[in-house]
Parts: structure tokens; sequence; C-alpha cells
């Protein structure tokens, strides 16, 4: 298979290289007399892109002769179009300048000719969204935001935590970076969120395949790539003001950010406060194995939370040298469902949880993670280099009341220490580096790269499930984008990976009954022994992408792998969230996978349409597997959970579609599939947890176009049809197929120069009870979120325009 | 342009081709706990005495295999659960626990069982708190398919 893919590239590039004499354009773009760097120039439409450089300058390469348009559309600046006659071999266009749109502080444009270009640039097809596709479908996190691009979904608890899963993979299969580092939470458990802020996101940039050589370990499934809004520009200071209203969980958010910059230096920061109560479902009453717990008012009790996020970010930018610090804080507590955390479904204290909707009883959990970093990037004799380092911190705690279980004591000893209601704590400390050189040798664009990190991560808490550990990982990659014709692009890339983990000891603070040879004695168990385990892994990728006129074609084979985690190799306790005993391997290999990606497409100003199918293989996944045995030292007479490894094969496709079928009108229809399989280990023959069933999401839009003062108005209706999911694997349920309504709307007004957006959904149009086959909530059959208007308004303000002389 | 549309069909069809695959079945159904025979205990209400030994008796299936099952009895002194049965007993006022009975273990069943009658003898020591209490039954078949069921139990 491999060989043929290779021969089939090298014939490609025989093929192209006998063709010669083609002919090259070269040009600069300027705003007033400063170079504009990085903007997309688009040559016919876009189906040959160059950003241009620090200097402004953009080229194209290899141009047959002929006629040509050119267009740039840049945040901030009206959109520039040309034709050029291309009749001589160097053809030298004279300094285009930008006319600046004052107030103006959309970067839709620039993000969609931004997609566009990163859709023909990579072998692999990225999905990429801005902060107003964000603000438009907003949900109670970042990846609920997401949730409507195929092949994505979140695997969520309550409203307000969610985590990426990309075709079916999650946890740590999937790296999310944030400001180009790594974020690194507790990405083990399912009701670990992201602690992310949505609102301080620019854009987000999907890539639904294996990512391994950039991002090393972890990156078997793909990236959700979460990058900050664009610099201010020179001589500007301004800010804006989001807010966000919820009905169904009564969530309100305020997110206001200010920035300035004089020509080198800028400062930013953004400020985001939420609060919610607990989140309604249609249903009175919810069976948690089979046992029933009242609704009082529908709200599901407990789930109520509250955030708080901080950012500053400030930094020098210069012609060749420019060099950002970020800073964040992010905190949020949040409560678990009452009635079913513990050892069992729990009969709760109604009454002190149904007084108030709004506050957080036990059980809860509480994160707040801290992040400072520094990116700096230098461009010299061609070279774009970069150095990143930041240190980020993850403090996560989970509060309940003590629930002795085993040989625990009846009543919470007095001598102990740890507060009786911290059942768990993790503090995880992690140090990074990135370095990366890119520059351009002929047609290739070449890039080098290496990474290390080190972490350290305590744990605290009268419950034990993983040890304590500490972590390094260091890694090389050296990867080559080679453009053979404006049409065609070639990649290979080779990574080379060594992690080290060192698993700390762990006793119980509590003796347990043990019958050795008759006797029964009080003894202190073992649950984690001291243990290094080392892995090392080399992956590679290659690629092709072809997009001729208004088509594209792209195909890509790579190999990924992940070096298994603490709560794999160690964890030896029970689940509350699941009533189970969990049991690691201190012996599991590292991860691998095999993956073919194939997209095609073909797009215009009227109708696009993409599919992309994947062929993935994994020869050791690791799996948690659901035993036959019972487990009563550690496990409480919980049902024993072991982690093992199998092979597993998986395939799927999404489909995207949109037509123009109207002046005014659109109509779009994206599309999923996804099958598992094991194909060996104690669950052959089954799927893999949490397999999302086909769906299909059908909209309609109505753009009007109103008189003066409103721009960018929608209407949207859109309708999902979800299948059920009946391929199960133990401990799931099989789920029934569902049908879901979401309306929204959306404009900007100008008032007196000054624009507002607002916009509108109404979730679940119909308040439908259904379940989704990947929330964390389906096992104990808790319905989705019922009715839910969404109400967002954002006031952009600029305090300091750019001198009109300047532009 | 005719090459491309079909180069995109074939792969559509490929796609497709790929989802009308059939699987070979795989056992899906839980194991089932019967405790309706005349001679199963405990069950909903039963009393267990101080000082004496009880059997435990209760009736398994699957379809395909069983797998293991395992008993423990847990104070229930706070009332902080339910059990799985619909109907209720009747509840002793809450109390702070002394020395309550901790009892936990696990059961191996015959391989490849697909209809045991299991029996525990449960020895209820003398010294313990008297009150209400769980006694919940874990059963698995081979597969690792769960039933539990919980159920009210007192000690007096």
């Amino acid at each position: 298979m491999q060989k043929r893919i290779v021969c089939s590239i090298l014939l490609c590039c025989i093929a192209f290289l006998a063709k010669a004499q083609h002919s090259r354009i070269v040009g600069s773009i300027v705003s007033g007399s400063k170079p504009l760097a990085g903007v997309a120039v688009l040559l016919n439409h876009g189906q040959v892109l160059s950003v241009t450089d620090s200097l402004g300058g953009f080229y194209f390469n290899q141009l047959v002769k002929g006629r040509y348009v050119i267009t740039i559309q840049a945040a901030g600046y009206e959109a520039y179009h040309n034709r050029v006659l291309v009749a001589d071999t160097l053809i030298k266009l004279p300094v285009i300048a930008l006319k600046s749109k004052i107030n103006q502080l959309e970067e839709v444009t620039v993000v969609n000719s931004y997609a566009t270009m990163r859709k023909r640039e990579s072998t692999l097809l990225p999905d990429v969204v801005s902060q107003d596709y964000l603000l438009r479908n907003s949900g109670g996190s970042l990846m609920k935001s997401l949730e409507k691009l195929p092949g994505i979904k979140a695997i969520g608890i309550g409203s307000g935590n969610a985590k990426p899963l990309i075709r079916g993979l999650g946890f740590n299969q999937v790296v999310v970076v944030e400001n180009g580092m790594k974020h690194e939470g507790q990405q083990w458990g399912a009701d670990h969120g992201l602690e992310i802020d949505q609102y301080a996101a620019g854009r987000v940039e999907i890539v639904k395949g294996p990512a391994a050589i950039i991002h090393g370990s972890d990156a078997i499934a793909g990236v959700v790539d979460i990058q900050a809004p664009a610099l201010p520009e020179p001589h500007t200071s301004g800010g804006a003001v989001a807010l966000t209203g919820k009905s169904n969980n009564a969530l309100w958010t305020v997110s206001a950010n200010a920035f300035t910059r004089t020509q080198r230096w800028f400062v930013t920061g953004r400020v985001t406060a939420t609060e919610y109560a607990d989140y309604r479902v249609p249903a009175d009453t919810v069976y948690i194995y089979s046992y029933a717990a009242a609704l009082h008012k529908n709200r599901v009790r407990n789930t109520a939370g509250r955030e708080l996020n901080l950012h500053v970010s400030t930094g020098w930018v210069g012609n060749n040298v420019q060099s950002v610090f970020n800073a964040s804080r992010t905190y949020s507590r949040s409560g678990f469902f009452a009635n079913a955390h513990g050892l069992e479904p729990r009969r709760v204290d109604a009454a002190l949880h149904d007084a108030s909707d709004r506050d957080i009883q036990l059980p809860s959990q509480e994160v707040v993670h801290y992040k400072l970093m520094n990116r700096t990037s230098f461009q010299f004799a061609g070279h774009r280099a970069e150095v990143q380092v930041g240190v980020q911190q993850n403090f996560r705690q989970e509060w309940n009341r003590y629930v002795n279980h085993g040989y625990m004591p009846a009543v919470y000893p007095a001598h102990m220490t740890i507060p009786s209601t911290l059942e768990r704590q993790y503090d995880k400390t992690v140090t990074s580096l990135l370095l990366k050189d890119e520059w351009q040798w002929g047609n290739h664009t070449i890039t080098v790269g290496g990474s290390g990190d080190y972490q350290r991560n305590s744990i605290d808490g009268w419950s034990f499930l993983i040890p304590a550990f500490t972590q390094w990982n260091a890694g090389a990659y050296l990867y080559d984008k080679w453009k053979l014709h404006p049409q065609w692009l070639v990649s290979a890339a080779v990574r080379y990976d060594y992690g080290q983990i060192r698993m700390k000891p762990y006793t119980d603070w509590f003796a347990s009954e043990v019958v050795n040879n008759g006797d029964t004695m009080q003894q202190f168990l073992s649950r984690s022994q001291q243990a290094l385990r080392s892995f090392s892994s080399v992956n590679w990728s290659a690629g092709i992408s072809h997009t001729p006129g208004n088509w594209l074609f792209k195909m890509n084979v790579g190999s990924s792998f992940r070096m298994p985690i603490a709560k794999e190799l160690g964890a030896n306790g029970v689940n509350y969230h699941y009533f189970r005993y969990e049991k690691g391997n201190i012996n599991l290999n590292a991860e691998r996978s095999y993956q073919l990606d194939v997209a095609a497409g073909w797009n215009s100003s009227k109708a696009s349409v993409t599919i992309s199918p994947f062929l993935n293989y994994f020869p050791n996944y690791i799996f948690l597997n659901p035993t036959a045995a019972h487990d009563y030292y550690y496990g409480a007479g919980n049902q024993v959970f072991e982690y093992t490894q199998s092979r597993v094969m998986r395939y799927g496709a999404e489909l995207q579609v949109r037509y123009d079928f109207l002046p005014h009108w659109s109509a779009s229809l994206a599309a999923e599939y996804l099958y598992n399989r094991q194909l060996s280990g104690g669950k052959k023959g089954y799927t893999l947890p949490f397999t999302p069933p086909p769906s299909v999401l059908t909209g309609v839009t109505w753009r009007p176009a109103f008189r003066k003062g409103v721009s960018d108005t929608y209407f949207t209706l859109e309708w999902r049809v979800a299948a059920a999911q009946n391929r199960i694997v133990p401990p799931e349920r099989t789920t029934p197929s569902y049908q879901l309504f979401d309306f929204s709307a959306g404009t900007r007004m100008l008032t007196k120069g000054q624009p507002i957006y607002v916009h509108l959904q109404v979730q679940n149009l119909f308040n439908t009870n259904y379940l989704n086959h990947t929330s964390f909530y389906r096992l104990i059959a808790l319905p989705e979120a019922g009715r839910n208007i969404v109400l967002s308004l954002r006031v952009p303000l600029l305090w300091k325009a750019p001198a009109a002389g300047s532009n | 342009m005719k090459r491309n549309l079909f180069t995109m069909l074939l792969l559509c069809a490929a796609v497709l081709a790929g989802c009308s695959k059939n699987d070979e079945a795989v056992d899906s159904e839980y194991p089932v706990i019967d405790i309706t025979g005349a001679d199963a205990f405990p069950v909903q209400c039963s009393v267990l005495e101080r000082g004496k030994t009880v059997t435990f008796k209760a009736r398994f299936t699957d379809n395909v295999a069983l797998g293991s099952y395992s008993l423990d009895i847990h104070h229930n002194f706070d009332h902080h659960t339910h059990s799985t049965e619909v109907n209720t007993c009747a509840e002793s006022p809450n109390k702070t626990p002394v020395k309550p009975l901790v009892f936990i273990k696990d059961y191996t069943l015959p391989a490849g069982a697909r209809d045991y009658t299991a029996t525990a003898t449960i020895s209820i020591p003398a010294d313990v708190d008297t009150g209400d209490y769980h006694f919940m039954i874990r059963l698995t078949d081979k597969e690792g398919w769960q039933t539990i069921k919980g159920l009210s139990i007192k000690i007096q």
C-alpha cells in the first residue's frame, strides 16, 4: 500500500518536472508607507495563493502565460481586485496600497481567505472557524460551539464542560493547542473540561487526522489549534464588549477586552466572567441504573457553575523580530449531578439542593489553570525562526462528602490532615520549549523543529485513582513542502520522539482485612509501586495535493503515536462517576496508528462540495476493557475494568455541501459516518466506546439585504438527524435516533458609525427529549438539555483610529 | 473536469461500499439476577440476625455465559441510597455508625454456565451495629455486561 503511494507521488513529480518555461509575478502590499505582512493574495479567485512576508512582498511562480485576476482581502482594509496580463517571464507589479476601513474590526473576510489558503496549502484538509463563527454558534463551552462541524463532537459533563472528540477519538488522542503551545490539562477524564476561554479565541483550526509530526505524542486523532486574535494595528487603541445570555441554565457572560499599540509595542487584555444555574432537561425523572431520581422543576440537580478568566498579552513587533508574552488564568467551579456521583446512585438532601438552582453544593469540581509563555520569531536571510517557552499549571480539586467504601472506616478519622470533603486533587506543572525554523529552498518550504517538556504531577485527597508521577518528552522533526507546480503540492515529514514517565508509590491510609493462611490480618494495601517506563517512536507522513481550477484533491498517509498516560499505566481505584474499578497496566506499549486520508472537493462562488474519507488502523489501541471479574480489596466489590491493547480498524467520511440556490438564499449539508471495530482482544468484534452514530445536519440560510446601517443579516434554520447507535461495547447502552431543530439569526447594526453585532439562537427548538451517545451522562440515561435561547451582543470600540494620512 | 468528477464519484462509491458491510453478531445482552424464587434470600426488606449464619441464594442466567458475582453489605444509617427495588421498607431513624458490618466478597461462577443458582454463606458477627443496610448483588457475564441489584435489608 505504502509502496504504491510513494510510486504514484514519484510519477507525478516526474510528469511535472518535464514541464518548463513558466512565468513569475512579484509584488508588494503596503498600508500608507508600512508594509503589510501576512496578507493572503489570491490569484484567479483562490486557484493559487501567496501570503506576504514581513516586507509585504509576495510572488507567484511557474505561471502559464495568460490573463490573471489578483484579489486581496485583509482585515480592516477595502478589498482589492486587479487584472494582470502575463506575457513575459517576470511581471513586476507596482506597489499595491490598501485602503483602510475604519471601524470595521471584523475578522471574517481574512479568516475566509485564510481558510481557503490553508485548505490549499496543506495535504490534510483543515477546518477553520473565526471568532464570529464561535459567537454565532455559541455553546456552553468552546467544544460545544464547534459541534456543527462534521466529524467533531464534544464529550461533555453538565452544561459548561466539554472536550473534543474527533472522529470518535478524544481524551489524550486529541491535542489542544493554544497560541502555539500544547494545552496541558487533566485530559484523561470525561468530566474534565478544557480550561480555555472561548471568547479569547481569534481563530480555531481543526485537523482531523494524524498530526504527530508537528505536535508529537497524542495527536493521533487530530489537533484543535486555538489561535489568538490578530495583533492590533499600529497606533490604534480599542476594545470590545461581548454579552451572552442563555435561557436554559440562566447563564450570563460578560467578556471585555482592550488593546493599544504604538508603532512597536502593544498590550491587550481580556476579562471573561460567566455564571450559570442548574440546566434543564425535558424530563421530570431520570433512571440511574434503574434507580428513579426525581428532578425538581426539570433541573439537573447541582450542575450550576461559574468561571472567571483573565488574559494579558504584551509584546514588541519589529520588522524582523517579534516577541509576544501571554499570561492567563482560567478558573472554573461547577457541580456534579448530585444523584449520580459516588459508589451508587444517591438519594440526596433534596431540600438542600433544590433550595437554590444557582448554588454549587457537593459534589463539585474546581479547576484553576495558569499559563505564562513567550513566543519570539525572527526573520533573517529567508529564514523564519521561532522560539517558544512556557510554563503552565493545572490545579484540579474534586469535592465530595466522605463516603466509606471497601474497608475505609465508617466515620472519617479526626486525625486525617486531608479535608474530609477533598475527594481527589491533581496538581500538574508543565514547562515546555519549542523551536522551529522555516525557510524556502527553491520550490521547497523546509521546516525543522524540536520540542521538549518536563511535567510534575502530584495528588491528594482521601480517595485514590492514579499515582503521582513525573514525565519528560523530547522530539525533533523535519518537514518538506514541495510546490511542484502552482496546482501540485507534495509534502513529506519525519519525526523522532523519546519520553520517560516515572510513577510514584502510594499506600492506602486505611487498613484492609486480608486473609492469609486462614488468619485475618489488617494490612495497608499498596496501590502503586515505583516504576519507570521509557518510550520512543519514529513517525512519518507523506501527502499530495492537487488543486486544478475549482477542484481540490488531497491524499495523506502517516503514522502517529501516543505514550500511555499515568492513568493507563497506574490506575488502581474506583471511578466514582461510573461505579467501577479501573486498573492500569504498567507494561502497556506506546499506542501506534496508521491513517490514510483522502479529500476531494469542488468550490465555486455559488456552490461547494467536499468529501473526506479516511482509513485508520491501530496495531495496539489502548482500551479500558470491562472484564467479568469483581474485586473487593481495591475495587470495593465493583466490576474490574482493565487497560489492555487490541488491534482496531476504523474508517469513515465527512461530507460538506453548500449551494446558494437564490441570490440571498443558501443551503448547507454536513454529514458524517464512522465505523470502529476491534480486531483482537477480549472485545473482538465490538466497536469502541463513544462511537458517534451517523448524522446529517441540514441548514437553510436567508441573508436579506436591508437598508443602510444594517448588514450581514442572516436567518438560519438547521435540522439535525442522528441515526440510532446500536453498535455498542459494555457498559454502553444503545442510543435511539433523534431529530433536532435549531434556529439562529443575527445582524450587524451601524448607529452613528458604531457597529453592534447581535446574534440570537434557539437551540433544541421543540424541547425534544433525546439522548446523545457521546455525552458523559449517557450511561445514566440523562437526556440532553431542553430548549435554550441564546442572545449574544458584541460591541467593538475604537478609541484611537490609525491617522488618516498614514493610510 | 469529467475525470475529476469521476474520481469524486469513485470516492463516494468506495465510502458507501464500506458502509454497507455487515457485522458478525456480538453479545449485547445483560445477565439476569432472579430473586423471585421461593427460596431466594435475601429479598427486599429481609431481616438478617446478628450472631447467625445466613445463606445467600439467587438464580443467575445469561444468553451466552455467566462471568462472576460480588456481594456487598454496607450500612445505610444515613439513608444515602435507594435500592433498585420498587417497594420501600420501613426505615429506622438516621444514626452515626460505631461498628457497622462491612462485608465485601467476590465469587467465581462455573465457566460457561448459562443458568446457575448461586449460594454463599455469610456469617453476621454478634457485635455489629443493628439497623438499615444495603445488600448489593453485582453480576457480570463473560463479555463484561453487568447487572446490579440493590436490596434494602435490616440487621437485628
